[in-house]
């Protein structure tokens, strides 16, 4: 009896793991065994928004957003200026403009969805949003995971520390010090593949991230260096000592993958405000305050045309 | 599924495991000795320390551990005060089990009956006798579920960590997830070794359950 039961309990244990992990492949599949509680949630939300398509990938078109009169967009709430939340409550910033205009050009409303860098692919490939729009940059890596859009903005990778100790080389790095990245974003990415030796204090937002770095837990922070220029600009005492990291990128809109009707809606969209220097007004409207008016042609894309 | 991410990252998820498991039990044995020192207080009715401890109790137990992390690790170096984020670990996990531990203990030793003191003294015992002999043996066989669940209870709190930047066994994994996109493989991992900590405390607890059953009086 006593056996049996420990069989009983181990079995099921075995069972509800192998639930978890496979709802996320086959969500599909998973959905006629309802008897895991713990896994059915999640297993028949992915399942549901599937059922009208075969493939795993769970989106929603342009029409069935028109349709539904509300558009979900994946933004930041504390990364100013781009992504934030406001003394009112109100999400702000260069990312959130666009997204508003995409909204009003759609002729629905933008319910804005709170993401952390970590897991931005993640709520495209679930379904939670439709477009990602979290100064998001285009890698080779994502691009496997989701459809990028046309870039509207440059960024690269910045590193930024202490007037009294500016770091203005990774080389020769003393090993007792650490640098402050935020996990899922692309200065982690950068640093653990070619710094492999820099040990990386992680944080998983950009809200704790600045505090702790404030605080004095590490002599650096690296991140896109648009965000560490605005962190410099906005902080007594700190200085930006290598403005540029790594590759050139660009930041753009993300969708699911193979969600091509917004993805195409998207991109004549951006060529479109391209004509009306729409993203020079958004630069004008909401980074002017932080970075003036020196960073204006070097950080904002228009109509999608990078140089 | 993709074995050969799993085999690539499963020293990282090792790492994780033994950070988690090693502040998880520096945690966990201040917490008892926290709890132990607390139901003491509140079992002799010590004046001052007992009004002491049961406002402690009240704010423990009813802040998220979260909350206690962000206290001690963003909150304390405004004031002066830098801990590593390992010792917010450790004296986070002892703040918050230090009460549901006393409470563990307060009710173990409150279970033993007026009439078994009674007994003893009346028998001849002296009073460190009977604490040795006749109360601490029933009331911590009382109290060893509790213990065991909030034992468990602990380990499983360790999965907040990722907010004060502690490379425990859940944040590997979102951090895993945001680097390569391997959702299903990194959750797998994130349950299988969650599951290898913990079942072995639960089963240990149910044996040591059924043995203590021995020490009730009158069963």
């Amino acid at each position: 009896m006593k056996n049996l039961k420990k069989f009983l309990t181990l079995g099921l244990t075995a069972a509800l793991t192998l639930a978890l992990t496979a709802c996320g492949q086959s969500a599909a599949t998973s959905s006629a065994e309802g008897s895991q509680a713990a896994a059915s949630s999640q297993a028949s939300e992915a399942a549901e928004a599937s059922a009208a398509e075969d493939t795993n990938a769970i989106y929603r078109t342009l029409d069935e957003i028109k349709e539904s009169g509300t558009i979900n967009i994946g933004v930041f709430s504390d990364k100013n200026p781009f992504g934030y939340v406001d003394e009112n409550g109100e999400y702000q910033g260069y990312d959130v403009y666009f997204a508003n205009r995409l909204a009003k050009n759609l002729g629905v409303e933008a319910n804005f969805v709170s993401t952390e860098a970590a897991n931005r692919i993640e709520y495209l490939q679930t379904g939670k949003v439709d477009v990602i729009l979290a100064n998001f940059t285009v890698t080779e890596e994502r691009a496997q995971e989701v459809d990028f859009a046309l870039p509207y903005m440059n960024v690269a990778l910045g590193v930024v520390s202490r007037n009294d100790k500016v770091i203005d080389s990774l080389d020769n790095w003393n090993p007792d010090d650490s640098i402050i990245v935020i996990s899922g974003t692309t200065a982690e990415t950068y640093l653990t593949s070619n710094y492999p030796d820099i040990p990386l204090q992680k944080f998983d937002s950009y809200a704790t991230a600045k505090e702790a770095f404030q605080n004095g837990t590490s002599v650096a922070w690296a991140n896109d260096n648009t965000e560490v220029i605005a962190f410099s600009l906005q902080n007594e005492g700190y200085t930006v000592g290598i403005p540029s990291l790594g590759s050139a990128d660009t930041i753009a809109p993300a969708v699911s993958k193979g969600n091509t009707t917004l993805l195409d809606w998207i991109n004549e969209e951006i060529k479109t405000l391209g004509q009306e220097n729409f993203f020079h007004a958004d630069y004008e409207a909401t980074l002017l305050d932080t970075y003036g008016s020196e960073y204006e042609d070097s950080l904002v894309v228009e109509g999608g045309e990078t140089k | 599924m993709n074995w050969e991410f799993i085999i690539k990252y499963l020293p990282l998820y090792q790492r994780a495991a033994i950070l988690t498991v090693k502040i998880g039990v520096i945690g966990i044995v201040f917490a008892v000795l926290v709890g132990l020192v607390c139901a003491a207080v509140q079992y002799y009715k010590i004046p001052v320390a007992r009004q002491i401890t049961a406002v402690y109790i009240e704010l423990s137990r009813n802040t998220p551990l979260l909350v206690q992390l962000f206290f001690l690790y963003y909150g304390f170096p405004k004031i002066g005060v830098r801990l590593s984020a390992e010792v917010c670990g450790v004296v986070g996990l002892a703040f918050l089990g230090g009460s549901y531990m006393a409470e563990a203990f307060r009710s173990g030793l409150e279970a033993v009956d007026d009439v078994q003191k009674e007994s003893a003294f009346s028998l001849g015992l002296n009073s460190r006798q009977i604490l040795g002999y006749v109360i601490l043996p029933q009331a911590l066989s009382t109290s060893v579920p509790a213990l065991v669940a909030n034992i468990i209870f602990l380990l499983k709190e360790t999965s907040v960590f990722s907010a004060i930047s502690l490379m425990d066994l859940m944040f590997t994994a979102k951090d895993l997830i945001g680097l390569y996109y391997k959702t299903t493989e990194s959750l797998f991992l994130l349950v299988v070794f969650y599951l290898l900590i913990l079942l072995p405390v639960s089963i240990v607890g149910t044996l040591l359950e059924r043995r203590l059953r021995y020490a009730g009086f009158g069963d």
